[in-house]
């Protein structure tokens, strides 16, 4: 059960709380899932500008929900990862029907993105090998290995099995290998 | 050094590592959004969300209007309403033409908007 400064009250009472109107509930909440959202969504779509939009949306969703939540029935985490992937995969088949082939700019619209560090450097070959993933397999990789989602828990959020879950990220997995094989001296993980 | 080997699955796992630790950071300004759309949805007004002790009794602090626009619905409400009181103004001041068509549409070209007003004759007549 996460917490934060702002107590030790559990996701569902927190919830609970704002569908009440307590506002210290809805901050509380918002620190505590706005980033998650976010991260994901950013993730997910490869675009900063976009993820945020995505982010408000799905915490939105949230506030609308709240007074109806009906406790045990779903983890409130899980519950938005369900929310924001679905949010994702309008943005992504909208792109796809505009002729990008689902695959966003390059992140070096910064200045001086490629005068970045290694890590940096990493950080931009996962997401870019990520992009090239067929979607559920991307959502599925990135839950397991960047959110550290549980396989059940995957399975919850995506609305499939557990076996569907185990396919996809083994495929997920071997393609991003695939992707960044060209890449391994650049990013310097032929010693890793 | 053409040679494709394939990238090991503790490389992978580092890449992964980093990914988990460069997430983007919400801005202030996300931040202030999604708190907004919070208030609105609750109808709370955005008053009693600084922290700190100054909530003696919410009701008197937040006055009759207050308390008008939260059984209204809250400043989202008031939006609306404010919008429909312009449209409605604007439809009676400007009679545009494309308001024709709307009542023909929906009424036939037998009847004119002037037809769905009650007559008074009925009132009028002795009984």
């Amino acid at each position: 059960m996460p917490f934060d400064a702002a107590g030790a009250q559990s996701d569902e009472a927190l919830l609970a709380a704002y569908g009440r109107g307590d506002a210290q509930a809805a901050r509380a909440l918002t620190l505590r899932f706005t980033p998650r959202v976010l991260s994901h969504a950013a993730r997910l779509l490869g675009d900063a500008a976009e993820a945020e939009d995505v982010a408000q949306e799905a915490m939105l969703r949230l506030w609308k929900i709240a007074p109806d939540w009906r406790a045990g029935e779903a983890r409130v985490s899980t519950w938005l990862f369900r929310v924001t992937g679905n949010l994702c995969t309008d943005r992504l088949r909208r792109r796809r029907g505009q002729g990008l082939d689902g695959v966003p700019e390059p992140h070096d619209e910064a200045p001086g993105a490629e005068a970045r560090l290694l890590s940096g450097q990493r950080a931009q070959a996962l997401q870019e090998a990520l992009d090239a993933l067929p979607v559920r397999q991307r959502q599925a990789v990135i839950l397991r290995h960047i959110e550290g989602l549980s396989n059940p828990e995957i399975a919850q959020v995506m609305e499939i099995g557990t076996e569907a879950v185990e396919s996809l990220t083994a495929r997920g997995k071997r393609a991003l290998k695939a992707e960044l094989a060209a890449r391994r001296g650049e990013l310097g993980l032929q010693d890793d | 050094m053409t040679e494709r080997t394939e990238i090991t699955d503790e490389a992978l796992e580092a890449l992964f590592q980093v990914g988990r630790d460069t997430g983007p950071a919400p801005s202030a300004a996300l931040l202030a959004r999604v708190m907004d759309d919070a208030m609105a949805e609750a109808g709370v007004r955005a008053a009693p969300l600084v922290v700190g002790k100054q909530t003696p009794t919410p009701a008197t602090r937040r006055g009759v209007i207050g308390a008008m626009l939260s059984t209204l619905g809250g400043w989202p409400s008031m939006a609306g309403l404010a919008s429909a009181t312009v449209a409605g103004i604007w439809i009676g001041y400007a009679d545009p033409a494309a308001l024709d068509i709307v009542t023909t549409v929906m009424l036939g070209g037998g009847y004119e908007p002037v037809d769905l007003v009650p007559s008074l004759d009925t009132f009028l007549q002795e009984g």
